[in-house]
């Protein structure tokens, strides 16, 4: 199984954004490129070659959604495995993540401490479902 | 005979339970085929109804009935057909009818010297207070139709603002959280002790907020209906071990173990497992919250006349009697706990969750006991199993 070291992160809101990078490079040793829109996200995809998407779903401008979408487009962003960081975790909310084939959904307020290890547990999930099929 | 004065409107009902008593047999057999007659009249019209008018008023006249209380019929059948049709906007053709109607029935009192003034007398008293009483009639419905709606809209707009604030306030609370998180780990080593107890009441404190965010958007989910039950046969014995394991760090970090007791194998109940996992956490954590250290939390099951109670039993020093009617209120909380990291929320959200599942939540206390526990039906699993055996065809 390829291991997750490179997470490509987009949050609109600056103290969060800076927070959940500080935490993912420093706790969980990842290899972070932090957007702060969808845009900047698409912009930047294809060069850093992501092994995992981290989006937020309430963005400015371009949705977390429509980023998504967009990103999907991109060379090599085709099937790059996606989790969603969101507030809004309604029952008809999280079901339109999931037909956006996202592994999993983070909910805010989230803790730091154990985000790396949440994120490292969600991609082994990911590979070992992957390999059953 | 002078007839009695017209009484005041009654309901038609009243007016027939009343005939046996007040009139004699052949007045209340008139005033049933006047309804009835009428009400033809109203929703078909035709001649044939309009006749049977003219021969009820010859009825009366003979019965020695008077204009005023052929009115009084007159005007109680009209409000029963009145309230019948008013849903179906037919008011202005009712009215209509009504007034064709009744002037044929009064057509033979018109006969007599008396008649003849009390006919025109009525018809346009009638008329009026009729007219009256339909735009009364009309007003209150109007205002109930728009304080329906008005409560609908104030109810969603509620719906709404709760969601709103429920989100914004999530946004700048995770970053709060999760500074002091990373402080904590990633920057605690440069802190003096002083500085470390600080950030240690902010966590906690923020944890709290994250906690009570989380339970108001809960409940408000039960107000506005919008929580999904998805209810499955589940057995007790192994929800309940479970529940435990899941729940044994929080006990452990207080010094309490918790011992699953007593409970009839074979038990099943119809639930939402998810949602009833979420009732043994808030009673389990309670009961760990307020058991002295090193104490053991009891769960046990039972069955109850046609129900299946899990009950959790703590050693702590009981409900205080003053609390006690208010405990499962919002934000309900012992004014001498000292344990202030509950929403508060907790226990009114087990209730709205048994209450949504056709269960119910309860408790005894007594100091060095208390017990909290629910009912729910039980379930009995269908012999599927076995198939039936069915009669072969002949």
């Amino acid at each position: 199984m390829k291991p997750l070291r490179r997470i490509l992160f987009v949050e609109d809101d600056p103290d969060i954004r800076s927070i959940t990078t500080l935490s993912l490079s420093t706790i969980g040793g990842f290899t972070v490129e932090d957007c702060s829109s969808g845009r900047q996200a698409v912009a930047r995809a294809s060069a850093f070659a992501p092994d995992l998407l981290l989006l937020d779903v309430m963005l400015r401008g371009m949705s977390g959604l429509a980023a998504l979408k967009a990103l999907r487009r991109l060379p090599g962003v085709g099937d790059t495995p996606v989790v969603f960081m969101t507030a809004r975790v309604q029952p008809r909310d999280l079901a339109v993540y999931q037909k956006e084939g996202c592994l999993a959904v983070i909910r805010k307020p989230f803790e730091p401490r154990s985000l790396s290890e949440r994120l490292t547990t969600i991609w082994r999930q990911h590979h070992h479902h992957a390999t059953a099929d | 005979m002078r007839v009695p004065p017209p009484r005041g409107a009654s309901a038609p009902e009243a007016a027939l339970a009343e005939a046996p008593r007040a009139a004699s047999s052949p007045v209340r057999d008139l005033i049933e085929q006047y309804a009835l007659a009428f009400k033809e009249y109203c929703s078909e019209g035709g001649e044939a109804p309009l006749r049977r008018a003219y021969q009820l008023g010859r009825r009366a006249v003979g019965a020695g009935l008077g204009v005023l209380e052929m009115a009084t019929v007159h005007q109680e059948a009209l409000v029963a057909a009145h309230l019948e049709r008013l849903a179906l906007g037919e008011s202005s053709r009712l009215a209509q009818r009504g007034s064709e109607f009744l002037a044929e029935t009064l057509a033979p009192f018109e006969m007599t010297s008396q008649g003849l003034e009390d006919v025109s007398a009525i018809l346009s008293g009638l008329n009026a207070v009729l007219e009256r009483r339909l735009r009364a009639t009309l007003r209150d419905l109007a205002t109930t139709q728009s304080e329906l709606l008005e409560r609908k809209r104030s109810e969603r707009l509620k719906t709404e603002f709760i969601c709103m604030i429920n989100h914004e306030l999530r946004t700048p609370l995770t970053s709060i959280h999760g500074s002091l998180d990373l402080l904590q780990i990633v920057a605690g080593e440069g802190l003096n002790e002083r500085a470390l107890h600080l950030v240690d009441i902010a966590y906690r404190n923020s944890e709290r907020l994250v906690r009570l965010v989380d339970d108001i958007l809960e409940l408000q989910k039960f107000e506005a209906g919008t929580m999904t039950f998805r209810m499955r046969p589940l057995e007790v014995l192994p929800f309940l071990q479970q529940a435990v394991e899941a729940n044994q760090s929080y006990a452990a970090a207080r010094g309490v173990s918790f011992r699953v007791t007593d409970v009839p194998a074979g038990l099943w109940i119809r639930a939402d497992a998810g949602r009833l996992m979420q009732v043994m956490a808030n009673l389990l954590s309670n009961a760990a919250k307020f058991s002295p250290p090193s104490a053991c939390v009891g769960v046990a099951a039972s069955r109850e006349g046609g129900c299946a109670r899990v009950s959790v039993t703590d050693h702590g020093p009981g409900v205080p009697r003053r609390f006690r009617r208010r405990i499962f209120q919002r934000f309900a909380r012992a004014a001498a706990s000292t344990d202030k990291t509950g929403s508060g929320l907790g226990l009114s959200i087990c209730r709205a969750i048994l209450d949504n599942m056709q269960g119910r939540i309860d408790f005894v206390s007594e100091p060095g006991r208390t017990t909290f526990y629910f009912d729910l039906p039980e379930w009995h699993p269908l012999p599927a199993e076995t198939p039936a055996v069915r009669p072969a065809h002949p």
